[in-house]
């Protein structure tokens, strides 16, 4: 890999101020563990995004009175700002100001040069853009928001996705110029890989995220559609031994870390019905365990190198299946039990209008045959579903993954 | 942005869906007018007008029938609107479709002063794009759609390209699949956004307040003709029902409109036969087609207005000036006759002498515009009448445009219910079973009946914004000489000035 390339210097964009010329053969390793600039900007823009989306909706369990400028929606228009304006701003220093080797390091898009990440990433804080008049028109038309999918939102949503992947491929791009020089790179990009992870979870947080749903085939089939691509595809072009280990590692720390800080904060409702008065902001839910389904796909990715993409889904594809069922069903039994109703584990913490009741105990989308009761054939179909989808969704992640790995610009 | 209501309706009333309340909240008078949001969840303007004392502050806080204020935040201060020092306003947010209630507290050189104002929180509207938003949504979709395009091709092209390396005929053919792939996909995933938007739209006009469907209709039952009101839909009885309340004594108040010109108005107090049926004797109104509108209220304070049709023929229709001797409630009145035309200050002398004055002010009446109904009626000689209660108030006035399109039954104290307002005043959390609110309020009423408010020289006022333009009929019931005596009035409502 490293032998493709003509060094860092002659093949990263231009840093804003007077221009550099391009000096091949001079990325010398200590000036590559400092990232550039525009790496630092748009990690931290992909880090606001999440925070602010995760608080935002916190905000919306716990006080619940929406308004332009909250406090989760700044951090969540200050990422789309960032990213936005930095990569603007680097496709303009690029094209018009950058060496010719700059510019060889990007791609084209309607005349302009950047690198491919940087389109990406504007091209999602536009979709956040369109968002805004959508989705005030939607609040109009049908009321504040009650559920977090909907049509402004799936925009909203693949706007902040795109500011995500264009950060994790930016810093791909960089990572794999670099070669074995780039150390600190290299966890940048887990990390912003996490990031994403992160964030397609919450896009399925209504059917994921509680553990009364993790007894139905429902919670397995939507798992199966979003988790096995988004730590696959990443993980093939990590350079750390178990880089699906450490996305969801990142995905899991960040969301703790959202679950054990929240709660730190004194919060009351603001709007009523209150049928379940709150006295601090509610936190997310505790974080599924992908760090088991990582652990073997980092397995298989190691071992399997070489070897025909389809038969690699064939098996990770229910391994991820199995292994989420066998650790998330247990689980879901601990965080519905009374030792979880604890800090640690923030089990049992609702919204601010949802009526206390024994639901909040009990397990959600059962399946369930004609007369009601809990029908194993239909969760076994729903099953074996899940696991056609994983085995799908993880080959796309292996295709993905292997053009990830080629990614230089 | 332009809000366009491509439909309405209301709940109580009819196209009538703010809330107009005048009373007091301890030792100041108020008029409270909650303007609804049209969508739930949805944020309500809720201004608050001291008409006497000198406020210092006033706070607002709503909260739901059955989770009571102790279910609510803490209120709200309403600011003062500039350069009007009696008039407070702050918008608030209806979360949930049904009952409200909203506490209205003053304080300041009098005291303090605390009182509840009934709100039905519905969605009425279902809201169209206009072509301004429809444009800028089309071009950024479009932009998008053309930017991912090309970023896709880009990244299959030249993503994987060492920098510098031109793409090769196979990069660019890949590349050119790769974006004809995208576009496909993104067209898939358009559709599908178009279906998923449908079936919100399609959901939310099912949520749309649609009153419970009724029929009207004339049965022959012991030797006499009775008008019959039965509520004839599924959701009567259902999971979101709770029992009646009487609302100035009783269960259901029964307004029918003579079609075209509504040149007679029946205003009875049918009895329920059984769950769903209603009856009332049939008065001495002259045949003809009527529209009927049924107002009734729920132990939640919920206020209803169900409409239905009724054809009156020759063979049932008492015939004309018949003697009123046929009611089956003392408190029944009906009226036959022209009303007083379109002027400033229209006068209807009324069948005993007495006459009664629209005091309109200065301007036309224009749609959407305060402007309280100022009555006075004063005897033959001019001197002012002493009114006397008629079922609890002063005054009682119906608000038809000629189309039947707005519907209001009013009086001095607004658009609002007080069967609504006790409920949501005396629920308290032990009345989890459905009728133990009724029960205690007509205990309540037995030993406590309701007290008149003052109609100072026999004038009295209701306040009141017309909700759509149009030409309308007003009729003003009072009781004067122990009867009840109907005035008609007409009136042209002009629309709103385009801002």
């Amino acid at each position: 890999m490293a032998a493709r390339t003509d060094g860092i210097a002659a093949t990263a964009p231009p840093a804003p101020g007077p221009r550099r010329d391009a000096a091949p053969g001079s990325g010398a390793p200590a000036r590559a563990a400092a990232p550039p600039w525009y790496l630092v900007a748009v990690t931290l823009a992909s880090t606001c995004v999440i925070v602010g989306l995760l608080w935002d909706i916190s905000w919306h369990r716990t006080i619940g009175r929406d308004a332009f400028l909250t406090p989760a929606h700044v951090a969540i228009y200050l990422g789309a700002l960032i990213a936005g304006t930095a990569c603007g701003w680097l496709a303009l220093a690029t094209t018009f100001a950058g060496s010719a080797a700059e510019r060889a390091a990007g791609v084209r898009f309607w005349g302009f040069r950047a690198p491919l990440g940087a389109w990406v990433c504007i091209w999602g804080s536009f979709a956040m853009l369109t968002s805004a008049p959508f989705d005030n028109w939607w609040h109009n038309a049908y009321g504040l928001d009650v559920e977090i999918l909907s049509p402004p939102h799936a925009v909203l949503g693949l706007g902040m996705i795109g500011i995500q992947v264009g950060a994790m491929l930016m810093v791909l791009a960089h990572q794999n110029r670099h070669g074995a020089a780039g150390g600190l790179l290299r966890w940048m990009y887990i990390y912003c890989a996490g990031v994403a992870l992160l964030m397609a979870a919450t896009t399925v947080f209504e059917f994921t995220g509680f553990a009364n749903q993790m007894h139905g085939s429902l919670f397995y089939r939507v798992a199966a559609i979003v988790y096995p691509a988004f730590l696959i595809a990443p993980a093939r072009a990590g350079k750390l031994r178990g880089s699906a280990t450490a996305i969801a590692l990142v995905y899991m720390g960040l969301t703790l870390a959202m679950v054990w800080i929240l709660p730190l904060f004194p919060a009351t409702a603001r709007l009523a019905p209150i049928y379940h008065p709150v006295t601090r902001m509610v936190p997310p839910t505790f974080p599924l365990l992908l760090v088991v389904p990582a652990v073997l796909f980092d397995l298989i990715l190691r071992r399997g190198e070489g070897r025909p993409e389809w038969r690699l889904a064939l098996v990770m594809g229910p391994l991820f299946v199995l292994a989420l069922l066998a650790v998330q069903w247990p689980f879901a039994e601990f965080l519905l039990s009374p030792a979880a109703r604890n800090p640690l584990f923030a089990a049992d913490q609702w919204d601010y209008n949802y009526r206390p009741g024994a639901w909040q105990h009990e397990y959600w989308h059962l399946d369930r045959g004609a007369g009601g009761a809990w029908s194993a054939a239909k969760f076994w179909s729903g099953i074996a579903i899940a696991t056609g989808t994983a085995i799908v969704t993880s080959w796309i992640g292996l295709v993905r993954g292997r053009w990830m790995k080629a990614v230089q610009r | 942005m332009a809000l366009a209501v491509a439909a309405s309706t209301a709940e109580a009333h009819v196209g009538s869906p703010d809330t107009w309340f005048e009373g007091t909240a301890g030792a100041y008078p108020i008029r409270v007018v909650v303007r609804a949001p049209g969508v739930v969840p949805g944020r309500a303007e809720i201004t608050v007008r001291v008409l006497e004392g000198t406020p210092r502050r006033v706070t607002v806080q709503p909260y739901v029938w059955d989770a009571g204020s102790g279910g609510a935040p803490p209120a709200d201060v309403a600011l003062p609107v500039p350069g009007d020092r009696q008039l407070y306003s702050v918008n608030l947010w209806l979360m949930v479709a049904g009952s409200y209630g909203v506490h209205v507290h003053v304080s300041g050189d009098r005291g303090e002063g605390m009182t509840v104002v009934p709100v039905q929180a519905t969605a009425t509207q279902r809201l169209p794009m206009d072509r301004g938003l429809t444009l800028i949504l089309l071009a950024l979709t479009l932009f998008l759609v053309l930017g991912l395009v090309t970023i896709v091709g880009a990244a299959v092209r030249d993503g994987v390209l060492p920098p510098g390396e031109p793409p090769g005929p196979s990069g660019i053919r890949r590349g050119r699949l790769a974006m004809a792939g995208t576009a496909l996909l993104l067209g898939v995933a358009l559709f599908g956004g178009r279906t998923w938007w449908n079936a919100v739209d399609r959901a939310h006009a099912e949520e749309i307040y649609r009153p419970f469907h009724a029929v009207a209709s004339v049965v022959d039952s012991a030797g006499a003709h009775w008008v019959r009101f039965t509520i004839d839909d599924p959701r009567w009885g259902g999971r979101r029902w709770t029992p009646l309340l009487p609302d100035h004594g009783k269960l259901m108040h029964l307004f029918l409109t003579r079609v075209p010109d509504l040149d007679a108005i029946a205003h009875l107090h049918p009895v329920a036969r059984d769950s769903t049926s209603f009856e009332s004797r049939l008065p001495a109104i002259p045949e003809g087609r009527y529209r009927a509108f049924a107002d009734i209220v729920q132990e939640s304070g919920f206020a209803h207005t169900m409409t239905a049709e009724l054809d009156l023929d020759g063979r049932v229709a008492p015939p004309r000036g018949s003697k009123p001797d046929s009611r089956s409630d003392p408190d029944d009145s009906w009226f036959v006759g022209a009303a007083a035309a379109d002027s400033s200050a229209p006068r209807f002398r009324i069948d005993d002498g007495a006459v009664v004055t629209w005091d309109r002010g200065p301007g036309p009446l224009v749609e959407g515009r305060e402007r309280p109904l100022r009555f006075r009626v004063t005897e033959p000689d001019g001197a002012p009448a002493t009114l006397e209660p008629y079922l609890g108030m002063v005054a009682h006035a119906v608000v038809e445009r000629l189309d039947g399109e707005v519907f209001a039954h009013l009086h001095p104290v607004g658009t609002v219910s007080m069967a609504s307002q006790m409920a949501l005043t005396m629920r308290t959390p032990a009345d989890s079973v459905p009728g133990s609110l009724g029960r205690r309020m007509s205990e309540h009423a037995m030993h406590e009946p309701a007290s008149m408010p003052e109609a100072e020289g026999g004038a009295f006022s209701i306040p009141y914004a017309f909700p759509r333009s149009g030409r309308y009929r007003i009729w003003v019931q009072v009781r004067h000489r122990g009867a009840v005596r109907t005035a008609a009035f007409d009136a042209t409502v002009e629309p709103r000035p385009a801002s």
